[in-house]
């Protein structure tokens, strides 16, 4: 009927994906490992009614042609990776990756889960779990007469024995690293998934060969900045105001055409 | 039967046309490196054996508005914006070079540095891709240096330097994918001059009030014009009337 319905109904969906994915981000501005979520906005494909350079007649050629442009599609929301602010908190199960890295969790499907949500805690049986109950992997298992835990930079974790008054070793954490991060699929509960995006996990020790060293006590806060979060808020609502005033324009012209002709 | 109500339908239908123009750039008013689409009208009058009074319209394409798009800093390493002229190189969907001026990069499981539509950023050594890395900087001209897995800092290393072009403006065409190319379908040379800023983007250069003012004043026209339509129908019933034998 009109084509300015149809795209500026494209702009009404994508800055409502936008609004979306703003309100997710603040509503996860205090979540421990967020990463923000950031929608890829594209342009739709032109339609070439009158194709530039095409020939007027045999010795012209149109000087310029006519391309109509269909819209705007959301192709992508992207995760940034930014690290976020790190927060001391003193609790001896908090870890917090200091550069590149994940936190591998295995799933209860049995697939392997990625978090950089440093908030481990003990089950019942003294394994370190995550606070959905995951289990941290390689599996650590800290005796339940343990009365300090200390994680090393390198992941190595030693406890003290209360009862004998002697140091031993519980294992150590590995972290996962990937070609693209961006590229995994958030699953979440603060974790991700592997896909052939992101490429396959490469596990290593926490401070070697470029992945991150482990830091006890601290957490890895959102990195959800809120101040740009909510200048995007005031800059899509006007948006999402215009492609709708559009739409009402061409709704008023159309319903001239009906009552005067 | 008068000719005005053709006349005044290529008025209409012209406003109609070029309100979908503006509502397409209004709906792209959030699409990062997005440059405008410009129209214009012309008038061509259609001879006959009468007075002539039968000017009808138009709408054409007159390319796109090449307006710098105000700047966002995002902070992060892939985002980068042409400070002033300049574009970008990709490699479209048929292997050839075609220019945006969005980016938006990413790195894909093998390495590969690509937009946000997938298609690989080519460099001054081919397309860009990168070894697994710890860090990774930009350079104000483009070059693109990493500093591998495991390495300190001392083993920054060049890897490739993004191509990054300036041709003419008006020598630059934009497809039906969004993307810019020359007209005359020939290779870009480097331009050092070109600048870039790591950590920020580039917004879309549409005004949004001069669009929405656009597609309201398309509107009025179009009422206009079919005021004109009704008023045509109008003479055709009297004269109708006057002939009408009782």
């Amino acid at each position: 009927m009109h084509a300015a319905l149809w795209i500026s109904k494209t702009g009404l969906s994508a800055e409502d994906d936008k609004l979306n994915s703003i309100s997710h981000n603040l509503a996860n501005v205090s979540t421990i490992g967020y990463k923000r979520d950031r929608p890829v906005f594209q342009d739709l494909i032109y339609q070439i009614k009158k194709q530039p350079g095409g020939q007027s007649s045999q010795d012209t050629v149109l000087p310029t042609g006519l391309q109509q442009g269909t819209g705007v599609r959301t192709v992508a929301t992207q995760k940034i990776f930014t690290t976020g602010n790190l927060q001391v908190t003193d609790q001896p199960l908090d870890l917090a990756i200091n550069g590149r890295g994940f936190f591998q969790v295995l799933m209860p499907d049995g697939s392997l889960g990625y978090t950089r949500d440093g908030q481990f805690q003990l089950d019942s049986t003294g394994q370190v779990v995550t606070s959905s109950g995951y289990v941290l992997q390689p599996a650590i298992t800290v005796p339940t007469t343990a009365s300090t835990i200390t994680i090393g930079s390198d992941g190595v974790v030693s406890v003290l024995d209360a009862a004998t008054g002697t140091s031993s070793q519980s294992g150590q954490l590995q972290v996962s690293d990937f070609a693209n991060p961006a590229g995994l699929q958030s699953m979440g509960e603060n974790l991700y998934r592997e896909t052939v995006a992101s490429g396959s996990a490469t596990s290593s020790t926490p401070g070697i060969n470029g992945a991150g060293g482990v830091l006890q006590g601290t957490l890895e806060n959102s990195n959800v900045n809120v101040v740009e979060e909510l200048v995007n808020m005031i800059a899509t609502q006007r948006a999402y105001e215009m492609n709708s005033k559009v739409i009402s324009t061409a709704d008023q012209m159309m319903q001239f055409v009906t009552q005067n002709l | 039967m008068d000719k005005l109500l053709f006349t005044s339908m290529t008025g209409a239908s012209r406003a109609m046309q070029s309100q979908a123009m503006d509502a397409n750039n209004l709906a792209n008013v959030d699409t990062i490196g997005f440059k405008g689409d410009l129209q214009r009208a012309t008038a061509f009058a259609v001879q006959g054996d009468v007075f002539p009074t039968r000017v009808m319209t138009q709408v054409e394409g007159v390319g796109s508005d090449f307006s710098k798009g105000a700047l966002m800093t995002t902070d992060r390493d892939l985002d980068v914006a042409i400070q002033g002229d300049g574009w970008l190189v990709v490699q479209d969907a048929n292997g050839n070079e075609a220019f945006t001026r969005s980016g938006e990069l990413l790195i894909d499981a093998s390495g590969m540095m690509r937009t946000r539509d997938n298609l690989p950023v080519v460099g001054n050594a081919g397309p860009v891709s990168l070894p697994p890395y710890e860090q990774l900087e930009i350079g104000i001209d483009g070059v693109v240096s990493v500093r591998a897995l495991g390495q300190g800092p001392e083993s920054l290393s060049e890897v490739n330097r993004l191509k990054l072009v300036n041709p003419d403006i008006k020598q630059l065409a934009k497809g039906a994918d969004g993307l810019f190319r020359r007209r005359d379908g020939l290779v870009e040379t480097a331009d050092a001059s070109v600048h870039i800023i790591k950590g920020a983007l580039e917004n879309s250069n549409v005004n949004a009030v001069a669009c929405m003012m656009q597609v309201l004043s398309s509107a009025r026209q179009f009422e206009l014009n079919v005021q004109m339509m009704s008023k045509a129908e109008e003479m055709d019933r009297s004269s109708a009337q006057l002939l009408q034998l009782n």
